[in-house]
């Protein structure tokens, strides 16, 4: 039996790397493993708990159950890519999750954090129970709900004051 | 750290074990703060700093806390019962106010100032307008003063950081990746080992116990990628190799042999169960005369409440690294209770348990005993026999199966009311559990697996109520299966069983629950809890369950109360905690929905308000969850539960509304808040259950089948056939090869190979004509025959050469072996002339006269037209050569008889080539004869009849099952109604996906994705021809329909399938493409297919975009897997009829 190594390109926050692996290997063994980016958690290893939650162009993947192989040409975000890459200014998710304190152990956090951006991305103005559906299959056992959900409305917030902002001094820049 | 050389000064403590330091001031000016207890994920590590920095006046930013290291932090015991802020920083605390005390000292003496005029602020000591900073007052040597417990410290009034809000010290990193949780310690050389647990799993006691492994076969794993090496000890077994998937590959497939365990008690029945086992009783409270007591009661009941088997649940399974270090280890963990564990690791290894460095690391939070000790113990045993560090993560199913449980609990009361009060009262509780002996411990046989009863069955047991005649007493016992202690310990159930009673009483007494309570409790603190809590939350009083409806739902709230009391008996009093909440029931369906809770709770001084808010959070949903849906399933064997599906856990959209009370008592001593909230969790739901419907709920948890059965609501369930339990234990049977399924399903019934003695003549062996002689064209049309034909994937072995033959294909008829279709002389098709190849082809004749099994597809090959078949010939003798040996195959009466295909071909094999209809398209001829010739379309969609003939005419591609895989139909109306369309058809076959209608899966996706070679303008004509196929108009698919019963079925699909099914963010990448009522599996005459599926999973090719689904058939029963498909069905096309 020998090793079924191929080469693998995969852009990965925004960097293309190429990388000798077995592509059957998940993305998530791969991320952790090959990359060093410890942002995702293994949790259930069956797309049951979130804690491996990636972005693949912007929509969630739980990448337990993704093979490497089958990201192809798209463009894989993780946790560590969330945050400004020049000035290092937190993601607002991030930020939110901070300001509201939404983790106790924090290991499912990767997991609400990926899945409120792509949450956010869809829909910028969700209700509190919008933000229950979306979560719905993120678990988190230390029962810290309440905070990640008040986590996600501070971001919600934080990104329309952010979006207002720029369209005002868009419109400012027009004007004159 | 700073070089303490540079002069520190520290507090410490001289024990007999050594030297333990609480408190380093360096010359950096920051103070370092050694605690031996642990971050468990509940801030604790701020609320330490908070402290520390309080009482030595420094910003928290120059306080840093150190917490469980052995090597570093004094032994102060496991961190459990919420002893933290309580117990384990008293002497911290004290510490820090003793470095102050000395700095402030030395300050004066240098400033020469009266030391109480001195004053510090921000690190630096003033008087008057002199000053000098504290890291100045350093000798410019390692200093250290022996404790002073009696220390004065600071005034609450004066706090100017606890009890203030102060943020999380861990999250910026953790909310950025960055944060080093247990599993992302990398060591350097690290290597990986993956453990292979034994057949009992989550048992701790018996003689089977370290005594079953047979044996195992390294040599069928020793040249697999990254094999390092084979352990065992004991029932101990693992492997290590270079990387963790390796590991756990070979984990996998090393054949291992165990002993059958034997039958553990009946877990179905917890009560009988639990009574039945050795238990010896210890009174804990005889105060008055209770049988003279009851015997004088005007009012007396006998209550039994029962509590499951609950997971610790930790999001990240147990992990580990461990490095010999030529004996004198290093242990990188997650453990709760790090200097216990040293203990246990030298107990294992022989060690000095001073010679054994333990570097704590945060995990997942455990919320009690999990196997965060155990894997440290199966790491260092892997590192002992390599001599390299390793890695040891535990699976998710390995967590779940093994890790000490919440144990079951048993409790019965018996009270009496004397003129409306409380005069009777008697508890007898049982508790089967223990602390968990380290796994590694038990597997090895370095402690002998006899039962160890022990004594935590003591908690709460004690009424806070006013009771002139008790008899409470605990049953000590040993666990049944393995557990220890969980968030609440044996205190939850017996206050689920106290408060339940209480309330019970009180509407016997004719009072409002909340005013009984008050009449009884003694303590004016508790008291002043329950009146605060009852009027915060806008509690009604009422003195008989109200019962109120609206609709279909019926609503209700209810109240409990308790003083955690922890440690051993009588223990030590935490935060109290009172519960208000409010309760929805669906009396159609039983589904309780907590709507909304209210706790207050006591806890003296707050240190960090929003940590103390966040835990009565924690708490809340922790346990509505437990209360509501947990419970862990055995079978006859072991725990059955390997993942969230049979082990559903509440989700966002299920937990309640939250108010809190925080009664601020900053002159009182902190209490313990990390699990008081949880404790009268379960009797308020039970007692708003109650308020709601009149119904007593006495055994957790209150799902809807119990709730059903309690309120009679039809259809009353027997025991529904998705519970888990009672099933032969299976096979792990983790993703089984799926594309030799497939390669079965193309076979068919019958299937190629040359088995019969031959009938025909045989046509010499002659070589192939050279590759020469064959035109590129040619053979670049011979290999869009082959990928039409996907002949690769029937004639490819698992892990074998491509193309080379001996995939097994079990038949009805026996098991045979595909053959070797490269140009090898002997084993393959080297020795065939064209003549040969031929005949084989439109026949089902071997060159040497054998009839082959029809399932072979010659009856569709025989279409094909002469240049295609010779295009085909020459592709295959142009194929690099392989010499493998084919295994003969192995038939049963009467298909291993010479006559039988013969007379077969004769009944149903009309070798022609297809001629085309000149009414009809070029395109449409085009299609028809790739659809019925190289491409055999028919041999998966046609049904067969009794000898394995495919079906004519009307049943012609009308669908089939075939090896477990459906295949839907492709004609008639049947088709029509699907809404297949050239354009979508031609889509599913060139992408595997036509959108919004189906996506290709199991064997069709590989099918798709042979097809790639395959021009368009072919892919196109099949479309055609096949649209034309197809009757009638589109039917849209049905709306699902939700259960009007929901069972562990239902929560099985909903936290196993609904991820990718019903995916809660649209567009998520590893969910299905198209929903599950356009599945033609679960829309299929038979459950077969769609079991198929669910029991091995999909492992998509890697072309296309297709999906890979998980495989469930090591996890779930079959009676499991039956019961989901069944209920899939049900939900997603209600318009058919059930399965038979």
């Amino acid at each position: 039996m020998t090793d079924v190594t191929t080469s693998l390109h995969l852009t990965v926050n925004g960097a293309l790397r190429r990388l000798d692996v077995d592509p059957h290997r998940t993305l998530l063994d791969i991320l952790r493993a090959e990359l060093g980016l410890k942002g995702p958690k293994y949790g259930c290893g069956m797309a049951q708990c979130g804690a491996c939650t990636v972005l693949v162009d912007g929509a969630p993947a739980r990448a337990c159950v993704m093979r490497a192989g089958k990201v192809g040409a798209r463009e894989v975000t993780t946790l560590e890519g969330l945050a400004d890459a020049e000035t290092g200014a937190l993601h607002p998710v991030q930020a939110a999750f901070v300001a509201e304190e939404g983790a106790q152990c924090g290991y499912c956090l990767n997991g609400l954090v990926m899945s409120a951006v792509a949450l956010l991305r869809q829909d910028p103005n969700p209700d509190e129970s919008l933000i229950r559906a979306a979560l719905a299959h993120n678990l988190c056992r230390c029962g810290t709900h309440k905070e990640i959900v008040a986590s996600v409305l501070h971001a919600a917030r934080a990104m329309a004051a952010e979006a207002s902002g720029q369209a005002a001094t868009e419109t400012g820049a027009m004007s004159e | 750290m700073t070089d303490l050389s540079e002069g520190s000064l520290s507090i410490h403590r001289d024990t007999e074990t050594g030297r333990d330091t609480f408190v380093t001031f360096d010359s950096a000016g920051v103070v370092t703060a050694f605690n031996g207890h642990v971050d468990l994920g509940t801030g604790i590590q701020t609320a330490l700093a908070q402290i520390v920095a309080e009482e030595i006046d420094l910003p928290l930013e120059r306080v840093q806390v150190i917490l469980g290291d052995t090597a570093r932090t004094p032994d102060q015991g496991p961190t459990i019962a919420s002893e933290t802020i309580q117990i384990a920083a008293v002497p911290l605390r004290a510490a820090a106010a003793q470095l102050r005390q000395e700095l402030m000292r030395r300050g004066a003496r240098r400033l020469n100032a009266p030391e109480t005029g001195v004053e510090l602020r921000d690190g630096v000591i003033h008087w008057k307008d002199t000053s000098v900073r504290l890291e100045a007052l350093l000798e410019g040597r390692a200093e250290s003063l022996p404790l002073e417990l009696s220390t004065p410290v600071k005034a609450p009034s004066d706090y100017r950081i606890v009890g203030h809000k102060t943020a999380r010290q861990d999250l910026p990193a953790k909310v950025t990746g960055t944060h080093t949780y247990i599993h992302d310690v990398d060591v350097a050389g690290m290597v990986h080992g993956h453990v292979i647990r034994p057949p009992y799993s989550g048992r701790d006691s018996g003689p089977f116990i370290g005594t079953s492994l047979i044996g195992w076969d390294e040599t069928a794993v020793r040249d697999m990628p990254g094999f390092i090496a084979v352990v065992r000890d004991g029932d101990f077994l693992g492997v290590v190799a270079t990387r963790a998937d390796q590991a756990q590959a070979i984990a996998d497939a090393l054949p291992v042999q165990w002993r059958q365990p034997p039958e553990q008690v009946d877990l179905r029945d917890l009560r009988h169960a639990i009574r039945n086992q050795p238990a010896t009783p210890r009174a804990l409270d005889r105060s008055g005369d209770f049988d003279a007591g009851l015997a004088d009661s005007d009012v007396s009941l006998s209550r039994t409440y029962v509590w499951p088997y609950h997971l610790h649940g930790s999001i990240g399974p147990s992990c580990a690294v461990a490095d010999w270090n030529d004996g004198a280890p290093i242990v990188w963990s997650g453990s709760q209770n790090p200097h216990m564990l040293r203990g246990d690791l030298a107990t294992l290894t022989g060690l000095p348990a001073d010679q054994i460095d333990i570097r704590r690391y945060q995990a997942a939070g455990c919320y009690g005993r999990n196997c965060a000790d155990d894997v440290c113990g199966d790491a260092l045993l892997l590192a002992r026999a390599i001599g390299r560090p390793v890695r040891v993560q535990l699976t998710r199913a390995q967590e779940h199966l093994w890790e000490p449980k919440g144990a079951a609990q048993l409790m019965d009361i018996t009270g009496g009311l004397k003129d409306g009060a409380l005069h009777a009262y008697s508890l007898d509780t049982w508790y089967p559990s223990n602390r968990g002996p380290n796994l590694a411990l038990l597997l090895t046989g370095a402690v002998s697996p006899e039962p160890r009863p022990s004594d935590m069955g003591d908690r709460t047991t004690i009424p806070p109520y006013r009771i002139p005649h008790k008899r409470i007493t605990v049953h000590d016992m040993a666990p049944i299966v393995r557990a220890a202690w969980m968030r609440g310990v044996s205190a939850l159930p017996n206050t689920f069983a106290h408060e339940s009673f209480i309330d019970e009483m009180a509407y016997e007494a004719g009072k409002d629950p909340v005013a009984f309570r008050l009449e009884h409790i003694e303590d004016a603190r508790a008291a002043d809890l329950i009146r605060r809590t009852a009027d915060a939350a806008g509690w009604d009083a009422r003195d008989t369950p109200r019962l109120r409806r609206e609709g279909r739902m019926a609503y209700g709230s209810g109240f409990a109360y308790a003083t955690y009391v922890h440690g051993p008996f009588p223990g030590t009093a935490a935060a109290a905690a009172a519960w208000v909440c409010d309760v929805a029931i669906d009396m159609e369906t039983g589904e309780v929905t907590m709507t909304r809770v209210f706790v207050g709770q006591d806890q003296g001084l707050v240190i960090n308000p929003d940590g103390v808010r966040h835990q009565i959070h924690g708490n809340i949903n922790q346990t509505a969850s437990r209360v509501l849906k947990e419970e862990v399933s055995f079978d006859e064997i072991t725990v059955t539960p390997q993942s969230w599906a049979t082990y559903p856990i509440m989700t966002f959209p299920e937990v309640p509304e939250i108010d809190t009370l925080l009664i601020e008592r900053p002159e009182e001593p902190a209490l313990g808040v990390g699990e008081s909230a949880a404790v009268p969790s379960a009797a308020a739901i039970a007692n708003a259950i109650f308020d709601a419907t009149g119904v007593r709920m006495r055994e957790a948890p209150f799902t809807p089948e119990r709730m059903r059965d309690a309120l009679g609501i039809a259809p009353r369930e027997t025991m529904p056939p998705a519970l888990p339990g009672r099933t032969p234990p299976r096979r792990r049977t983790r993703r089984k090869p799926r594309v030799l399924a497939m390669a079965a399903a193309i076979g068919g019934a019958l299937t190629a190979g040359a088995v019969a003695l031959p009938m025909a003549r045989s046509i010499p062996a002659s070589a192939a004509p050279g590759a020469g002689s064959f035109s590129s064209d040619l053979l670049e049309r011979g290999a869009q025959v082959f990928a039409t034909g996907n002949c690769a994937t029937c004639h490819t072995a698992e892990g074998g050469v491509a193309n080379a033959g001996g995939r097994p294909i079990e038949t009805p008829f026996g098991t045979i072996y595909t053959t070797n279709l490269t140009p090898d002389r002997d084993t393959g098709l080297g020795g065939w002339s064209f003549t040969a190849f031929d005949r084989a082809m439109r026949k089902g004749i071997s060159r040497d006269g054998h009839n082959l099994y029809p399932a072979f597809p010659y009856t569709s090959f025989a279409r094909m037209s002469g240049e295609d078949m010779y295009a085909l010939y020459g592709y295959l003798q142009t194929l690099p050569p392989v010499r493998a040996e084919v295994p003969t195959a192995q038939m049963v009466f009467p298909t291993n008889l010479r006559p039988t295909n013969a007379v077969w071909n004769a009944l149903f094999h009309r070798p022609a080539e297809l001629a085309p209809d000149p009414a009809q398209s070029d395109d449409w001829n085009r299609g028809r004869y790739l659809v019925e010739g190289a491409g055999h379309c028919s041999a998966c969609h046609s049904p067969r009849n009794a000898l394995g003939a495919e079906q004519t005419g009307a049943a012609a591609l009308s669908g089939a099952t075939i090896k477990g895989w459906f295949a839907p139909a492709l004609a008639g109306s049947a088709a029509g109604a699907r809404g297949w369309d050239a354009d979508s058809l031609y889509s599913y076959l060139r992408d595997g996906v036509a959108p919004g209608r189906a996506a290709a899966s199991g064997p069709m996706a590989d099918v798709v994705a042979s097809l790639a070679p395959v021009p368009d303008a072919d892919i196109r004509a099949m479309a055609t021809y096949l649209a034309t196929l197809t009757e009638g108009t589109e039917v849209a698919a049905p709306e699902p329909v939700l259960p009007n019963a929901p069972d562990a079925t239902h929560r099985l699909f909903e936290s196993a399938c609904a991820t990718c099914h019903e995916p809660a963010i649209a567009g998520t990448v590893t969910a299905a493409h198209v929903p599950l009522g356009q599945s033609t599996a679960v829309r299929a005459p038979t459950p077969e297919g769609l079991e198929t599926v669910i029991r091995e999973g999909l492992v998509a090719p890697m072309t296309h975009d297709l999906r890979d689904m998980p495989a469930f058939g090591g996890e779930l029963s079959d009676t499991q897997i039956e019961s989901l498909g069944r209920y899939l069905r049900a939900r997603y096309a209600p318009d058919l009829p059930a399965w038979e």
